[in-house]
């Protein structure tokens, strides 16, 4: 137990973080990359910027459009959204392993906060989980790995919160660190290959459906050939 | 998948994999990567990139000399590419030498600080002198991409003759320096390799080589790429050579035979065996295959002949520079990281020249990758069954893909030991052995100081001042032994042991015992173990318990032995020798150590150079001798 605990907070984790972050540079350089392609390509350079910076601000601090429908569901996920950002990255115990690995430490929360953000994320998890379930609508949009993020996200959470303020024995606190971990790390190799990317893509996905309706110079023609066309109206 | 995929699919791991142990060189230093020694010094990144890779891109100013100075315009078609080959090959002599160098940030001292006696002074002027000619060679190729720099373009192709006759000049001076560093290691190296005339030899093999690794060069790219290989000039141009070549083997056994060196190569000794595989790659195969016009002609007599000569040339050059220099320490075995860092540069600059020959007029016409055609339908039907784009567009998808997986791979692999202990090695400290008398000597290497242990505690009071230096106790232990929490030789131990109080397997102790609940769970919350253990710490003692990180076994010691000797050195009459080093370290004859404490004495490895014990003893009784 003990060299396999050993394994997961080292070459694993190594392995695990390495990918995600440089996975997640990849995507956003790939899809800049084909986005400035795709603009160089399109016959129609006028692109509506203004609206697109518009929406993307609104998209980061949705106060006002994601209240317009279900508003509990909008506030449940918002808040999701800043538990899951914040508890993982300013909690003492993680800053504690990266001081001892690298030498490097930032600003942590107390305690109180910390364990108030866990039971916080982990409730609304439950009540996305729940409102995903409960409308029709949303089960029929839903596909399997939506509530296998919602799953497998709250993981984490729930053993994290075990192992740091229960007094279990020694033997039940590897195992709960163990799941903690190994599911930490499945996310880690997830996220960049999975819709969670939106943590960085995010920023520039509305500009790249912007520029998804410029269509190349002179494609007009080709289009109309290849529907056999040619000549007439489209 | 295509050749051309493929193979950058590798070059793109490798290049990931050396990445990230290049990082870690960087940030924790050689140890943390390579087994270089202070015995070793020169590992696989001198004699596998500096050295050949220096004398393999000699074919820059070789085949600049055929094609501008003695006007064979029918390879003028291959100036680009030489120039191109002979760039990257610099280059990655000098990334390796900046990997290698101890102190990679100072490698611009000597163009200011000149040191005329040495050897490696002319290299390195000539080196950076020559990378700058090959820049202004190669520069305007990618200038031609853009027509802002067209005047400036003209003009460097203009005064192109004058740049030619630099690089001869610079290259003529280091190749054979190369040689010239040698020339020191009379008694070092193998006298088969060994020569008066190593500067001329490393000038001839280089000469002679370099264009048959242009020929390699252009049969790999017309292989890869699917093009065209002008098979009559590159036989011509390795025939041409081949004669250099055969001039370099006639002078080389001239030399060893008017020396008398010829028995050694026979004496079936290891060194004959690799002398006899050298000769052959670098000399028989070419010179026996190109002779004959008929299969000077075929493709796979000039694959044969261009690698050989190429592995020829680059196991002459690591023999010389490494393997048949005389041993001061074990084994020299490359880590596998090293090995990926060597490897790994090597993929980056053939990924440049793969870049450089597809989009660049490195030819007549660029060699786009033969699968570009971008507006070819969609094809499905892989293994995923999904289409990722145009050729160009599926490529980066997969190589940056590729790349990252291999980085993080390298960083999962990196030994998290080797990091913290900076390359010293984790030695076990042992007991001080022996009875009123302590043998103190932890690595067991038999260097060790010899304690009057008796002798200290009817100084200091008998019983009583036990205390004084025994400063922490094991549990249930009274008067524990130093070796017991100081447990590393040179690297600090956790005195504590946190994960034993906590594992199932140790003391399986639930967290709430020590850290209050409701409180974050850290070291400095936590119960202090005397909570526990009441008989942990000595008040009395000189060494106060600060924290639970046990220093050294060789700091512990010498901290405080050597704090309380400088205490006394001023206080007592006529021991104002106390605090200095020979009155612990002593020469003593191997007689008067008891013979019980002598059988325990074992050879070890002390950071990787084997101290042979007799010798040792015998050396340090000379010098001692010679100090009076």
């Amino acid at each position: 137990m003990e060299t396999l605990l050993d394994f997961a907070r080292g070459p694993l984790f190594r392995l695990t973080f390495i990918i995600m972050i440089l996975g997640l540079l990849r995507v956003l350089i790939l899809d800049i990359y084909g986005a400035v392609e795709a603009y160089r390509r399109a016959g129609d350079k006028r692109l509506d910027w203004k609206n697109a910076i518009i929406k993307t601000l609104r998209w980061i601090f949705p106060f006002k459009s994601a209240f317009a429908q279900r508003p509990f569901y909008s506030a449940l996920s918002i808040l999701f959204h800043i538990g899951l950002i914040l508890t993982p990255l300013f909690l003492l115990a993680h800053i504690q392993l990266w001081e001892d690995g690298i030498g490097i430490s930032w600003w942590s929360l107390p305690h109180f906060w910390a364990d108030f953000l866990t039971i916080l994320t982990i409730i609304a998890g439950l009540g996305l989980i729940t409102g995903r379930l409960a409308s029709r609508g949303a089960r029929a949009l839903s596909r399997k790995q939506d509530y296998f993020w919602l799953f497998i996200l709250l993981i984490p959470f729930i053993t994290g919160y075990i192992c740091a303020n229960t007094a279990i024995s020694p033997s039940a606190y590897q195992a709960f660190m163990l799941i903690h971990i190994l599911a930490g790390e499945l996310i880690f190799v997830l996220i960049p290959f999975s819709k969670i990317a939106h943590c960085v893509l995010m920023p520039i996905s509305q500009f790249i459906i912007t520029l998804a309706w410029k269509f190349p110079a002179r494609v007009d023609d080709k289009i109309a050939e290849t529907l056999k066309k040619k000549g007439m109206p489209v | 998948m295509d050749r051309v995929k493929t193979f950058k699919s590798i070059l793109w791991a490798l290049t990931g994999l050396a990445i990230a142990f290049g990082i870690t060189r960087m940030f924790f230093g050689l140890g943390s990567v390579s087994n270089l020694s202070d015995a070793t010094p020169w590992g696989i990144w001198k004699g596998l990139n500096v050295i050949p890779g220096i004398a393999l891109a000699g074919g820059g100013f070789v085949m600049t000399a055929v094609i501008y100075i003695m006007r064979r315009e029918e390879y003028k078609r291959y100036s680009k590419i030489t120039v191109l080959l002979a760039f990257l090959g610099y280059i990655t002599a000098a990334t390796a030498l900046v990997v290698e160098l101890g102190l990679p940030w100072m490698v611009w001292k000597p163009i200011i600080y000149w040191q005329h006696h040495s050897a490696l002074f002319e290299v390195s002027w000539c080196v950076m002198l020559y990378l700058t000619v090959l820049f202004l060679e190669f520069i305007p190729v990618p200038m031609e991409e853009t027509e802002r720099l067209a005047k400036l373009r003209i003009f460097l192709n203009k005064y192109k003759i004058v740049l030619v006759f630099l690089g001869i000049m610079i290259s003529t001076l280091h190749q054979s320096s190369l040689g010239t560093l040698f020339l020191i290691t009379p008694e070092k190296l193998h006298p088969l390799w060994y020569s008066s005339l190593l500067p001329i030899l490393f000038f001839i093999s280089a000469v002679a080589v370099g264009p048959l690794m242009l020929v390699l060069a252009v049969m790999t790219m017309s292989y890869l790429y699917r093009k065209p290989l002008e098979k009559d000039k590159m036989a011509n141009l390795a025939f041409g050579f081949m004669l250099v070549l055969a001039l370099y083997g006639l002078i080389r056994f001239i030399d060893i035979i008017s020396a008398g060196k010829l028995p050694l190569a026979f004496d079936g000794s290891w060194q004959a065996w690799i002398f006899w595989i050298e000769i052959l790659l670098l000399l028989v195969i070419p010179v026996a295959l190109l002779s004959f016009k008929k299969m000077r002609y075929s493709t796979p007599v000039l694959w044969i002949t261009s690698i050989s000569a190429v592995l020829g040339v680059g196991l002459d050059r690591a023999n010389i520079a490494g393997i048949m220099l005389i041993r001061t320490g074990p084994v020299y075995i490359p880590t596998f990281y090293e090995i990926s860092i060597s490897f790994g540069i090597l993929s980056a600059a053939i990924l440049v020249f793969l870049f450089c020959v597809e989009r660049f007029k490195i030819w007549e016409v660029k060699w786009e990758d033969p699968l570009e055609k971008p507006e070819a339908p969609p094809e499905f039907g892989g293994p995923a069954d999904v289409w990722l784009g145009t050729p160009r567009i599926a490529g980066r998808t997969v190589y940056s893909l590729v790349f990252v997986l291999a980085l993080a791979l390298g960083f999962a692999m990196i030994s998290s030991e080797r990091i913290q202990s900076a390359g010293v090695e984790k030695v076990p400290a042992s007991k001080a052995r022996g009875g009123d008398t302590l043998f103190v000597d932890g690595n067991l290497d038999g260097y060790g100081t010899m304690f009057a242990h008796e002798d200290h505690i009817q100084r200091f009071g008998d019983k009583k001042s036990c205390d004084l230096c025994h400063h922490m106790n094991i549990p249930l232990d009274k008067h524990s032994g130093c070796y017991e929490c100081h447990r590393n030789m040179y690297t600090t131990a956790d005195a504590f042991r946190h994960d034993w109080h906590a594992s199932p397997a140790g003391a399986k102790i639930n967290c709430d015992k020590c850290h209050q609940p409701g409180v974050q769970r850290t070291a400095s919350s936590a119960k202090t173990c005397d909570k526990c253990h009441n008989d942990l710490v000595a008040q009395n003692a000189v060494i106060k318990f600060e924290e639970n990180e046990a220093l050294s076994y060789t700091d512990a010691m010498h901290g405080l032995c050597v704090s309380c000797h400088k205490q006394k050195a001023r206080v007592l009459e006529g021991k104002e020798d106390l605090d200095r080093c020979p009155t612990c370290h002593k020469v003593r004859d191997l007689e008067s150590i008891p013979s019980e404490i002598k059988m325990q004495f074992i050879d070890t490895t002390f950071n990787h150079v084997v101290i042979p014990f007799p010798d040792l003893v015998n050396r340090v009784k000379i010098e001692a001798e010679q100090d009076g």
